[in-house]
């Protein structure tokens, strides 16, 4: 496209500032325009309608599609597959709600500076280590066995709460990780101007430090958020029946993938929501802090 | 008159790179000093080590007549009583700014919110901010920043304040407004230890000056005698640096 | 616009994925029908180009796989997995492995000739191609597995039981209603969770279990009071005792099959061999040597 040809733009189209310019070497210099737009369209619907036909004519691809896409077979583990979806819910929604104050504990014993709070900075440091080490469904097997087979008086036997304790113990760590990256962004001349007001170390952590570094990690604790929500279905392990469990045995019942894919939707559909409310929340703080123009 | 701040042969290291070299300085009660000297003389690192904010290696520093560098000493209490204001302002910025003033108010001194509140409004308003005590720092200009955080730093009720070079980081033309408001500060009786490149506001503000080079205190005076007639080598050198870059 | 783009990907994606919509080949309707009369080995050989190894007849099964459909030791060295309660298909003990030398002999194949290999149950009847002729597991007939393998004649009648230890409330109990109060539990892939869930409708819900082992932990800790296996599994001696059989599900006798890809010719040449076991007692034979069932356990009314 050689410069300096003008495309006539349609009628309403705002006049190209003075300086700026115009036609088609703006559309190129600025990214935008309606010729590239319409190139990307094309070049978009031409790929996926290449792919899509390369994989429908597959040879494989009637079989892959009833083992996998199998309309009956949806309709029929959807709704089975949806109810226990509740119980998931609720695991990772006690869960999370633990981990985020565990890993904050976690976090701030691991930023003790002196050297009098040496034991609980290696204490937290190896508790990190370990669960972040051991493999989740490990834990939940150690725990979901291993504490009722101990016949501890006073202890709970029930799959459900020990799944919880061993999601919260595992993801406590990572989370705990995520918090101390935020913490430690946080510039040092924040502490200094909180201390040399006299406030505490405790009160500076509590109301200077930790208020700002929870904003910036938003993001990861999300991440973390939907793998706890993924790692839900590991309580099948144990044999509690939840939405991957029940989804598995529909599939060993019919010999067929469809369910996994039932499940996989009902994911994605919580997923993206979250995913559209964290972004929704940093723009918030975006426009409240910097709507003046920053300096 | 007493003393608010006597120092004795202060001494501080960074690892391997001695900054201050044995600092005695007396500052009286209701006295403003400004110190002065090149980048890396130890102007900062002096005013934070008579704030705690770092640690000494020898020497020792007396507030009020209470020496703070002793053993046992309860340093929050210290810090309490001195305030200190920084170049890069250093408000918190998930805060308002009225939030910026209270909040120290309430949790280290234990004031109540609506008197933190009020003192807040009061400080605010004799720094020309009482608009802005709903917004965030981010919508405020350098200027008014560094003049929240002065109020910030008063709104504790200091014995006194120390000022580290708090119009460095500033626009020229925001640089006046917070001069005025130290000028205010000055001559309502606050004793007050000043670091600072502004030769001018230094010779109208000050009770005396003091030189700092290689970390130790060179030549101190009253301002006339610093400016026109500096005893030693080192001082005239760098007065003369300064005129020729018009900053006096 | 970005939003726009990626509607229109979706919808050509869905486009393509659609338009190639061929119904999947029945493989309920063999393309020959065999000669009457003919012999399992005939068909055989008429369709030999079908076996997934020539002059091989290669059989699928689990590993570990369990006694007693599986028995002997594994020597060292093997691939299969070793244990108290595991055997080696290639012994020719335990009723699977014994039907599967026995089918092989009728349909021509020398002991030789047999090769096992171990697959997980998914991989039976996971699309594409197999590695096996046919997939042998305990897995029961139904309807809608047929859609994704094909299933030979049953070569067994199974029912399912309930397994306890001492001490258990379960013991005792004589009728399904009986059992919807307790808690119960079976391995996943079985029929044995379906007659839970339809025969007996507990108020708690049944435990289901990634395999045997792990029902079987739970029943020691007491975590369930009872699991479900099948009638054969449950005399071996996993637990205690056995409390009782159920009735069939649905209404129909549950059968063992052996899976074969769908559409595979070598599914008549396996009936005809199935059939013609069943007729000279060569089936009942295999029962009675390796599989001790106390027909005399109650079945739960």
């Amino acid at each position: 496209m050689s410069g300096g040809r003008e495309i006539a733009l349609p009628n309403g189209t705002p006049e190209p500032a003075p300086g700026m310019p115009a036609g088609d070497r703006r559309s190129r210099l600025l990214g935008g325009g309606r010729r590239s737009t319409w190139v990307a369209v094309a070049s978009t619907v031409i790929f996926f309608t290449v792919a899509g036909f390369l994989i429908a004519n597959s040879s494989g691809w009637p079989e892959v599609r009833r083992s996998f896409f199998d309309g009956e077979e949806f309709a029929y583990a959807f709704p089975e597959i949806l109810e226990k979806f509740g119980r998931n819910v609720f695991i990772f929604t006690v869960a999370e709600i633990l981990v985020l104050f565990m890993a904050l504990f976690i976090a701030v014993l691991r930023s003790l500076t002196g050297p009098v709070f040496a034991p609980l900075r290696i204490m937290a440091a190896a508790y990190t280590d370990l669960f972040r080490g051991v493999p989740t469904v490990l834990v939940i097997a150690l725990l979901g066995y291993g504490m009722p087979a101990l016949q501890l008086r006073g202890l709970p036997d029930s799959d459900l709460f020990w799944a919880i304790i061993a999601l919260t113990l595992v993801y406590s760590a990572y989370v705990a990780e995520v918090y101390r990256a935020g913490i430690e962004s946080i510039h040092p001349s924040q502490v200094a101007a909180a201390r040399s007001l006299g406030l505490t170390r405790g009160q500076s952590l509590r109301h200077v430090v930790i208020p700002q570094a929870v904003r910036r990690v938003i993001p990861p604790l999300l991440n973390d958020f939907i793998g706890l929500q993924k790692d839900s279905a590991l309580i099948a392990f144990l044999g509690y029946t939840e939405a991957l469990l029940r989804a598995q045995i529909i599939q060993a019942q019919d010999f067929n993938f469809t369910p996994y894919v039932a499940l996989a939707v009902i994911y994605i559909a919580i997923t993206i929501p979250q995913a559209r409310f964290v972004d929704w929340l940093i723009a918030r703080e975006r426009t409240k802090r910097q709507g003046g123009g920053g300096l | 008159m007493t003393e608010a701040i006597r120092i004795a042969g202060l001494r501080k290291s960074f690892g391997a790179l001695e900054v201050l070299r044995g600092i005695d300085l007396v500052v009286d009660d209701h006295e403003v000093v400004c110190l002065i000297g090149a980048s890396g003389s130890g102007k900062s690192t002096l005013l934070r080590c008579i704030d705690l904010l770092e640690p000494v290696d020898a020497g020792r520093i007396w507030i009020e007549g209470d020496e703070v560098t002793a053993a046992g000493v309860d340093e929050n209490a210290v810090r309490r009583r001195i305030g200190i204001v920084f170049q890069a302002f250093n408000l918190f910025p998930h805060m308002t700014v009225m939030r910026n003033v209270t909040l120290a108010q309430e949790k280290a001194l234990g004031r109540s919110s609506p008197a933190a509140r009020t003192k807040a409004t009061e400080l605010l308003g004799r720094f020309g901010l009482a608009d802005k005590a709903d917004d965030y720092p981010d919508r405020l200009s350098g200027g008014q920043q560094q003049r929240v955080a002065i109020a910030r730093a008063l709104a504790m009720d200091p014995d006194v304040m120390l000022l580290d070079e708090v119009t460095s980081a500033l626009d020229p033309v925001l640089v006046a407004e917070v001069l005025d408001a130290i000028r205010e500060l000055a001559s309502a009786g606050m004793t007050m230890v000043i670091a600072t490149h502004e030769m001018g506001f230094a010779r109208d503000v000050a009770h005396r000056v003091a030189f700092l080079d290689e970390g130790r205190i060179l030549e101190e005076g009253r301002p006339e005698q610093m400016f026109s007639e500096p005893r030693e080598e080192p001082t005239r050198r760098f007065l003369d640096r300064i005129i020729a870059a018009g900053r006096m | 616009m970005r939003r726009w783009i990626l509607v229109a990907a979706a919808m050509t994606l869905l486009a393509g994925a659609c338009a190639e919509e061929t119904p999947p080949a029945d493989g309920d309707t063999p393309s020959e029908t065999p000669a009457e009369d003919q012999t399992a080995a005939e068909c055989t050989d008429e369709h030999e180009a079908d076996l997934f190894a020539p002059d091989t007849l290669t059989i699928g099964t689990g590993n570990p796989a369990y006694k007693p459909w599986y028995g002997g030791t594994t020597e060292a060295g093997s691939d299969w997995k070793a244990g108290d309660f595991t055997g080696d298909p290639h012994s020719g003990e335990g009723y699977e492995s014994a039907f599967a030398y026995a089918l092989a002999e009728e349909m021509g194949f020398s002991s030789e000739q047999v090769e096992w290999v171990g697959v997980t149950f998914n991989r039976s009847f996971a699309p594409g191609p197999k590695d096996f002729d046919f997939a042998m597991q305990q897995i029961s007939i139904s309807p809608k597995r047929e859609e994704a393998v094909d299933f030979s004649a049953g070569y067994f009648e199974v029912n399912q039981a309930l397994i306890a230890n001492e001490g258990s409330p379960a013991i005792g109990v004589t009728t399904l209603a009986g059992l919807q109060g307790l808690k119960l539990g079976a391995p996943i892939g079985s029929t044995s969770l379906q007659a839970i869930e339809e025969l007996v409708q507990p108020t708690e819900e049944a435990r289901a279990y990634p395999d045997l082992d792990l029902a079987l932990k739970d029943l020691k800790n007491g975590q369930v009071d009872g699991v479900v296996v099948d009638f054969p599994t449950a005399f071996y001696g996993y637990a205690d005792v056995v409390v009782g059989q159920f009735p069939d599900i649905g209404g129909e006798q549950e059968q063992f099959g052996l899976a074969f890809e769908t559409d595979s010719s070598l599914v008549e040449c396996a009936n005809i061999a199935i059939e013609t076991m069943r007729d000279d007692g060569t089936l009942d034979a295999l029962k009675s040597e390796w599989l001790e069932v106390d027909t005399s356990v109650p079945t739960f009314s």
